[in-house]
């Protein structure tokens, strides 16, 4: 399952796809490895396809977008081939539209692989297993988690602050000025409270023995097994098989350069 | 319990020693924040500091475990010796493992997402080795009583609860010392009680010192053997067995602002007589809800409400954590829209009144006063509404004067609100909503963290309005408050009405005390005492 799997090499695993297909200006590779991602992550995570399509779809709306302005504002290094249409001073090519696909198809596979790496990790977890594999000082990982738990407190407190406002008469606020003025009085309070409770947080953490030394026992012990590298190797395999499958094929360019 | 001479005490080896410690914020000439106070807490004794808000109590139990001056800026002079060696000589944490900390805000003392976590988190910091880890989850946990919460996300859970896990973590240290600085502030008076309960038990068990920082005291000055009392100007002004302190040095407590212990002080039986039995006869009806509902997030927060309060009368909202309080006064102050239901104010549906007419009808204090807070002076603060309501320059300056002579404010008219005392925060808070005489005033726990002397000076100018015509609705945990001033009250448990009518009932009605969650007031728990003794003499501070 992907939820067990070490989140530190999990993060890298999907890293690597994640940044080397935006060098691939072709369809046929983002597309196979796509379907790869999608596939791979129903079957081996618990994910309800339900809450998967929810998440997703609106990424979709997104890469289309984009992809209509690539079409429409290709470079001209890649506006080759045919022209397909014309209308006000647009000229719609071949080139364009296949980099525009290209481009929604990317974007699409980094919003898979961000799901699948979302969706099955535990933030606790993923804190932990960078401390504990990549040696990020606790610190700076306890600092995190310690912040973490503050997100919804913060989203407590300004609701609370404006309903006080609210109460003394101050009413929407109208205009630019008016909105710089309500973000400052909001600002202060909020960001002295803020300021307040981490000095609280900071000082009972050392008061139960935190110094911030790496020297420390673990309870969730966390390590790189068998089961991680397969994940691994699975992820990345699977990507270098699609670019040269994409190569032998023929569709493969990188870059605008046809291989 | 040990009770031995002053004599005995002074032969042991203390615990912890402090010595002619100063502490302050910023350099300066003059007296400093805590002024050369000097001590002892021995082994295996249960000591109350008292003092007043911000005579710097938490500053020293901090001080105690060297956190302070390293972890803000701070200037600290003299010693303080743990076990004989000064705790300079201490390296960094290994202070820290020998005494714990239990702070008073359970929100900003965890920095993991569940209980199991946070234990971890602590065992980890002292290199528990890891097989040993469970077991001790396993054992703290049953110390504490919370068995079946060791996979809970710590978010979940009620204050009490939280307090619990605070406890149980620091425990984990198996500490000399446990400091515990003001633990039950935010807590129902029932889970407040349990905390109490708990700690006494503990103590006894494993025989450590504590060292206990509270306002409301009575709870454990049962089982003190020591208390230690800190003035304004941060002087130590008592040092003794709490029998002896409360005896002699009663009268110059109470004028320090300290929270004395109910048992001592004469209860005011006529005062309350002439306060929660002079209710008018309700004619006018200030407002008035009707099958009044409210979800959040689909989860049902108040079902079915029906409440009427009338001109001039002084009402509690009481319940546990959750119950619902706080909710149903933001409904009745309209920052909060109601899912089903009516209210009317003042026979006027609270939709069809204008923003700004009603607030200058209706006042509301929050529980944190600094929320309410906008611009930068006293002055402006206290104008503000004055302001919106389009008030003449003549009469909005002596109506301003009025009110900073009225709150004793005079002095700090130009300082910034933020930077003004507890107390005076509180005041000015309860200030900036009486621009004009509001007919409902409603209060979020507003005696909350408070010492004595504010609370009082806030009670008085509360009971100055009500007088006035104002109907006063106040959502609190302090059942003496409720027992002294209020003339209904109404019992929320979860999201209902379970209870409405003069407090006297409530008190007498013990099965519906205990589903809520709520204690009777000090007044009658010693009544009951006094029956059920009767004939004995009993001394409640032994």
């Amino acid at each position: 399952m992907i939820s067990s799997v070490n989140p530190a090499l999990k993060m890298v695993a999907i890293l690597i796809p994640g940044v080397l297909l935006s060098f691939s200006f072709d369809i046929f590779t983002p597309l196979i490895y796509l379907i790869f991602v999608v596939a791979f992550t129903f079957m081996f995570s618990k994910i309800s396809i339900k809450k998967w399509l929810l998440l997703f779809s609106p990424f979709v709306f997104l890469a289309i977008g984009f992809a209509w302005m690539t079409v429409l504002y290709t470079s001209d290094s890649f506006a080759g081939g045919r022209v397909l249409f014309e209308f006000w001073w647009f000229e719609v090519t071949t080139g364009g539209v296949m980099v525009g696909i290209s481009l929604a198809l990317r974007s699409l596979c980094f919003v898979a692989l961000s799901l699948m790496f979302i969706l099955t990790t535990d933030s606790t977890k993923f804190m932990l297993s960078l401390m504990q594999q990549f040696k990020l000082p606790p610190k700076l990982t306890y600092g995190i988690l310690a912040g973490y738990r503050f997100l919804p407190t913060f989203k407590h407190e300004f609701e609370v602050l404006r309903q006080a406002h609210r109460i003394r008469g101050i009413g929407r606020a109208k205009g630019l000025k008016g909105r710089i003025h309500q973000f400052r009085r909001y600002a202060i309070p909020l960001m002295a409270n803020a300021i307040r409770k981490a000095e609280r947080v900071a000082i009972a953490m050392e008061s139960k023995g935190f110094t911030g030394e790496t020297d420390r026992t673990h309870y969730h012990q966390m390590s790189i097994g068998r089961k991680d590298w397969a994940f691994f190797t699975s992820i990345v395999g699977a990507f270098c098989l699609v670019i040269i499958a994409s190569y032998q094929l023929g569709y493969l360019n990188i870059f605008g350069v046809q291989f | 319990m040990i009770n031995q001479p002053d004599l005995n005490r002074q032969q042991l080896e203390p615990l912890i020693r402090v010595e002619n410690l100063s502490f302050d914020y910023e350099k300066k000439a003059g007296s400093s924040l805590i002024d050369d106070v000097s001590f002892s807490l021995l082994q295996g004794e249960v000591t109350l500091l008292l003092g007043a808000s911000g005579s710097g109590k938490s500053t020293i139990s901090l001080c105690l475990n060297g956190l302070y001056p390293e972890a803000v800026e701070g200037y600290k002079k003299g010693d303080v010796f743990f076990r004989g060696r000064e705790i300079r000589q201490f390296e960094k944490g290994e202070l820290n493992q020998k005494i714990g900390i239990v702070f008073q805000d359970p929100e900003s003392q965890f920095c993991m997402m569940t209980v199991e976590n946070e234990l971890a988190f602590t065992m980890e910091n002292i290199r528990i080795p890891q097989k040993d880890m469970s077991s001790k989850i396993d054992r703290i946990l049953e110390a504490v009583g919370l068995k079946d919460f060791q996979k809970r996300p710590i978010h979940q859970l009620s204050g009490g609860q939280k307090q619990k896990v605070a406890l149980a973590s620091v425990l984990l240290l198996e500490p000399e010392l446990l400091i515990l600085d003001e633990p039950t502030a935010n807590l129902d008076p029932v889970s407040s009680m349990e905390f109490i309960k708990l700690v006494s038990e503990l103590q006894k068990e494993r025989g450590m010192s504590v060292f206990v920082i509270e306002h409301q005291l009575d709870d454990w000055v049962l089982f003190t053997d020591h208390v230690l009392a800190l003035s304004q100007e941060g002087k130590l002004i008592a040092d003794g067995r709490p029998d002896l302190v409360f005896k002699e040095q009663l009268a110059m407590l109470g004028a320090e602002g300290i929270h004395l212990p109910k048992d001592i002080t004469k209860f005011p039986a006529e005062k309350h007589k002439r306060l929660a039995d002079k209710a008018p006869r309700f004619l006018e009806r200030t407002i008035s809800i009707s099958h009044l509902s409210f979800k959040r997030k689909g989860n049902v927060i108040l079902d079915e409400i029906d409440l009427a309060l009338h001109k001039g009368e002084f009402v509690a909202i009481v319940g546990e954590n959750g119950a619902g309080k706080s909710t149903l006064l933001q409904l009745m102050a309209g920052i909060l829209t109601p899912y089903k239901g009516k209210i009317d104010f003042l026979n006027k549906s609270l939709k069809q009144w204008r923003e700004q007419e009603l607030r200058q009808k209706m006042g509301f204090v929050f529980q944190n006063p600094e929320h309410q807070f906008i611009t930068d002076t006293v002055y402006d603060e206290l104008a503000f509404g004055m302001k919106l309501n389009g008030t003449g320059e003549r009469k909005m300056k002596a109506r301003i004067d009025v009110l900073l002579d009225h709150f004793q404010l005079q002095n700090h008219q130009w300082s910034n609100p933020f930077s003004i005392s507890g107390g005076q925060k509180r005041r000015l808070s309860v200030a900036t909503m009486l621009d004009e005489t509001p007919e409902l005033l409603l209060f979020d726990e507003p005696t909350f963290g408070q010492d004595a002397k504010t609370t009082e000076e806030l009670m008085t100018i509360i009971l100055e309005l009500k007088e006035q015509g104002t109907t006063v609705v106040f959502v609190t945990h302090d059942m003496d408050l409720v027992d002294q001033y209020c003339e209904r009250t109404f019992v929320l448990d979860s999201g209902r009405i379970v209870f409405h009518g003069h407090p006297e009932k409530l008190w007498k009605n013990e099965e519906l005390l205990h589903t809520a969650r709520l204690r009777q007031p000090y007044r009658i728990r010693k009544q009951n005492l006094k029956q059920q003794k009767a004939g004995e003499t009993y001394d409640l501070v032994r």
